[in-house]
């Protein structure tokens, strides 16, 4: 790579960090005080550790700067005016992943974004909550997994009375709120699954199927932990309560671990 | 563009307004209504499974049809001479009182969905009032945070609409004064307790959190669970933050990965 080259590439990545400064700053911000966004510290690292572990493959490719980067650039450019004028910090950090896209293209075209499209996926997970469909999600979800805990107390023979969100067992009384509903389980477990399929294979269907059957893990998961501290007062609250949480979030990981050797025993079955 | 700018800058001017003129407000004295979930004037009607909290209750009425399937978890009072007949006095001063406070000269508008509102007395511009969609009610920190409603004509919240307290707020601190009847949509959330001058409707599975009293008309319930807003919070359960989660599962993958590895090594030494 010669020194003109590397000049362009500092100098872009400067220009892109001083524009989307604020940008980046509210992405911090939230990943600081919101605690269903706080893994958006882990994923700019995780995305940069695979492009480094990636190094050889797309060193070796031939730069092709394209013209449709600066296409890229001025939609990214647009998406942040909008954000500005109200579209939130939702749109402006799409709209500072779409810049960084068009910004790879244009220094080193198709090939080069094609060689980083994976941790460009991954990026997805540090975006900041969508509140439209993050509002829509939150209820239904508190009130699966209150549905779920209910019926899990009862089929082991536990007496509970759930209204709505809350569970009344023997009346000790828990609430699903929306800290509880689990989409930290869901939005954790879903990073984890892709970077764990990412790591032990190298089919990326693989990505896919265990991104697939995170939802129902985290879901079942998330109703066990609230059906155990209706179930056990003591670990309703303190340290206790997340302890309980980390073992719950443990076995998620071990059934997703167990889920990807499933699938790749059919796969390597079927193709012999 | 213009329009939704409009919007928005329309919804800050009332938030910010509210901010500035409304005055802290006291919580509306339900007196022995306060122990009702459900109480009508003419009939309570239910279908499906419905869980009411606390007393359901007809006055001057008398029928009551639906429970079970519908289950309560106090007891049915009705007609004049019972604790619904009280019930009822009690409820009429709790409407006028809850009608009688001053508002501020802001509005809402005839669709509240989409806006986060603080403590206060709110009244609308429009006769009806629409709730589409979530309108958050911010306690400000306050656990007796007041918020009251005073509509018109009809309350009409769409499906999967939803009431969301936030803050510290309360669902047994707000008041929705409803000039004619109420209908909360499918499989839609609310928060608060209304006082109705006519009937209210919970339509299919919608979850309620507070009370429905209505003075001269029906209650009609469908699937319905109401839970009652005096009780004392329980106890939530939060999941730990996702951050502590990634990095675990991160190291748990890992080190699995690995093992062979570390085992190996365990091994050397």
């Amino acid at each position: 790579m010669t020194r003109t080259r590397q000049a362009y590439i500092v100098l872009t990545a400067a220009a892109l960090a001083l524009c989307y400064a604020s940008t980046l700053r509210g992405m911090f911000e939230q990943w600081s005080i919101d605690e269903d966004m706080s893994h958006g510290f882990v994923v700019p690292i995780v995305v940069l550790w695979i492009v480094w572990r990636e190094r050889e493959r797309w060193q070796s490719l031939p730069a092709k700067p394209s013209w449709w980067g600066l296409a890229l650039l001025a939609a990214g450019a647009g998406m942040q005016i909008l954000a500005v004028f109200g579209g939130g910090l939702f749109a402006a950090s799409v709209a500072f992943l779409v810049s960084v896209a068009g910004a790879v293209l244009y220094l080193g075209g198709f090939v080069y974004l094609r060689a980083w499209t994976f941790p460009f996926l991954l990026a997805l997970f540090m975006l900041p909550k969508l509140a439209i469909v993050y509002s829509q999600v939150t209820f239904p979800l508190q009130i699966i997994a209150s549905r779920i805990a209910a019926t899990m107390l009862g089929a082991v023979g536990v007496a509970v009375i759930r209204e709505g969100n809350i569970l009344d067992v023997a009346g000790h009384r828990v609430s699903v709120q929306e800290a509880c509903n689990g989409i930290r389980y869901l939005l954790s477990l879903g990073f984890i699954a892709v970077v764990y399929a990412y790591l032990a294979d190298s089919k990326p269907w693989m990505r896919l199927a265990l991104l697939a059957v995170v939802a129902p893990i985290a879901i079942f998961a998330n109703a066990l932990r609230v059906a155990v501290s209706g179930l056990v007062p003591a670990l309703d609250a303190g340290t206790p309560h997340a302890v309980a949480g980390y073992i719950v979030f443990v076995l998620c990981v071990a059934i997703l671990i167990l889920m990807r050797g499933l699938f790749h025993t059919v796969y390597t079955r079927y193709h012999a | 563009m213009g329009t939704r700018q409009g919007a928005s800058i329309k919804k800050l001017g009332l938030v910010l307004g509210c901010t500035l003129c409304l005055h802290a407000q006291t919580p509306v004295v339900l007196g022995t209504a306060g122990t009702f979930g459900v109480l009508a004037a003419s009939t309570v009607t239910n279908t499906g499974p419905s869980v009411i909290s606390g007393n359901l209750g007809v006055s001057p009425g008398l029928a009551v049809t639906g429970f079970p399937p519908g289950s309560v978890t106090g007891t049915i009072y009705t007609g004049v001479g019972s604790l619904a007949g009280t019930a009822q006095n009690d409820l009429t001063t709790a409407y006028l009182n809850a009608q009688g406070r001053s508002c501020p000269v802001l509005n809402l508008p005839g669709d509240i969905g989409g806006m986060t509102l603080l403590p206060g007395v709110y009244c609308n511009s429009s006769t009806s009032l629409g709730i589409t969609g979530t309108v958050t009610l911010n306690g400000n920190g306050d656990p007796n945070a007041v918020f009251i409603f005073q509509i018109g004509t009809a309350l009409t919240t769409a499906s999967n609409s939803n009431v969301h307290l936030i803050g510290g707020a309360q669902a047994s601190n707000v008041f929705w004064q409803v000039g004619s009847s109420a209908t909360v949509g499918t499989a839609s959330v609310f928060n608060g307790i209304i006082l109705a001058q006519a009937s209210i409707t919970l339509t299919t599975g919608a979850v309620f959190n507070g009370r429905a009293l209505a003075r001269t008309g029906a209650v009609t319930l469908d699937s319905n669970l109401g839970t009652n807003p005096d009780t004392a919070p329980p106890a939530s359960v939060p999941a730990p933050p996702t951050l502590i989660l990634v990095v675990a599962g991160l190291a748990i993958a890992t080190l699995y990965l690995k093992r062979e590895q570390l085992l190996a090594r365990f091994r050397r030494t």
